[in-house]
């Protein structure tokens, strides 16, 4: 069962409640757990108590409509795009992605391998890269605090952008993905 | 095990080379119309039972698929590798689906990334990894992948190099050359 409605654009007024949810948001963030390639390793660390990330509020969700963070971990297949698709337009709003690796800046390593996406946010909407190949813990637990200061000032609004230029994402996407069998948007 | 592989050989390739052997390891070259004979033996004789990968390279220049079936004993962990050259146009293997049903998949990513047709395999035409390719077989060498990735996800952007020792010196404003070291000192 999907709902096919393109979600409405997003109310642009800043009420001060706003300043407050994000507060909140910030130190509660949720990950999907869902590795879309050799960067997933790197996050394992963080589970246990030696970088133990919980201590920021960091928690692993098993299904992505609990979920408020989308991490795409190293290099990104068109098999796999497809997937985090659905797995991102199922996550409610507001939601936030963070490219781990080389791979999702430009390529890296993959950057002439026939299934490998060189520019990770033409087809999703990026709001913290971090570099590396691979990034170790504590670069991830960086560009998590770096998420929560963006998500505190309000500017962490990628989820806003991808509504707002569904058309282009939507256009990028079926450049890549030959046989396109998702509906308009399956939230 | 390599007594009966030895004369399994003999008897059903008729003409074979070495690649390469060693303790439990053994490796021949066999005519491609004698492949089926020599597995069919190497299982039923010899107690080359299970199906480790089946694995294909391009010999471009030869005009060829060289194909290998690696297959391992089951008491003794001793390795047996069946190597066949295949001609590369239109190229079309035998099935080891009957004899293994793990091979089913090797032979459906075969088909995918190289292009071989497995006559008598019931699922070698789904999609095993790409969904959807339209081009030809990625793995085969005339593909130009860095061509295809530029054509399909755009120029990627531009590197900038940082060279170490101007960086530091920027940063530090001294940098230490490193001494040379001499032949005979470590």
């Amino acid at each position: 069962m999907y709902c096919n409605r393109i979600p409405d654009r997003p109310d642009e007024r800043k009420r001060i409640w706003d300043r407050v949810d994000d507060m909140a948001r910030a130190n509660s963030l949720w990950v999907t757990a869902y590795g879309t390639g050799c960067g997933a390793i790197e996050l394992r660390p963080l589970h246990t108590s030696r970088f133990d990330m919980e201590r920021f509020g960091i928690a692993m969700r098993p299904t992505p409509r609990q979920a408020d963070v989308l991490i795409i971990s190293g290099y990104l297949a068109v098999k796999t795009l497809k997937r985090v698709i659905r797995v991102y337009e199922q996550m409610q709003d507001p939601k936030y992605i963070i490219a781990l690796g080389s791979c999702t800046i430009n390529g890296g390593m993959y950057f002439d391998s026939y299934n490998t996406l060189n520019i990770l946010d033409r087809y999703l909407p990026v709001d913290v890269y971090v570099n590396g190949c691979m990034p170790r813990p504590e670069a991830i637990i960086d560009g998590f605090s770096l998420l929560m200061r963006k998500i505190k000032d309000g500017h962490a609004d990628g989820w806003k952008h991808y509504r707002e230029n569904l058309d282009f994402y939507r256009e990028n996407q079926k450049s890549v993905i030959s046989d396109w069998d998702l509906p308009d948007y399956n939230w | 095990m390599k007594d009966c592989l030895h004369g399994m050989l003999t008897e059903s390739a008729r003409e074979w080379d070495v690649v390469r052997e060693s303790d439990g390891y053994l490796h021949v070259m066999v005519p491609e119309e004698r492949v089926l004979e020599v597995i069919l033996g190497a299982r039923g004789r010899c107690g080359m039972t299970v199906l480790q990968l089946i694995s294909a390279v391009d010999r471009m220049e030869t005009g060829a698929f060289q194909l290998t079936w690696i297959m391992e004993g089951d008491d003794d962990g001793s390795v047996f590798m069946v190597s066949a050259f295949y001609p590369r146009e239109d190229c079309t293997v035998p099935t080891m689906g009957d004899l293994w049903p793990a091979a089913v998949a090797f032979e459906r990513e075969l088909r995918e990334m190289y292009g071989i047709r497995f006559p008598g395999n019931p699922r070698q035409d789904e999609d095993f990894l790409l969904e959807g390719w339209k081009e030809i077989p990625p793995m085969r060498r005339d593909f130009n992948t860095l061509e295809y990735s530029m054509r399909t996800f755009g120029e990627r952007r531009e590197r900038k190099h940082i060279d170490p020792r101007e960086y530091i010196s920027e940063m530090t404003g001294e940098w230490d050359t490193p001494v040379p070291i001499k032949d005979g000192e470590e």
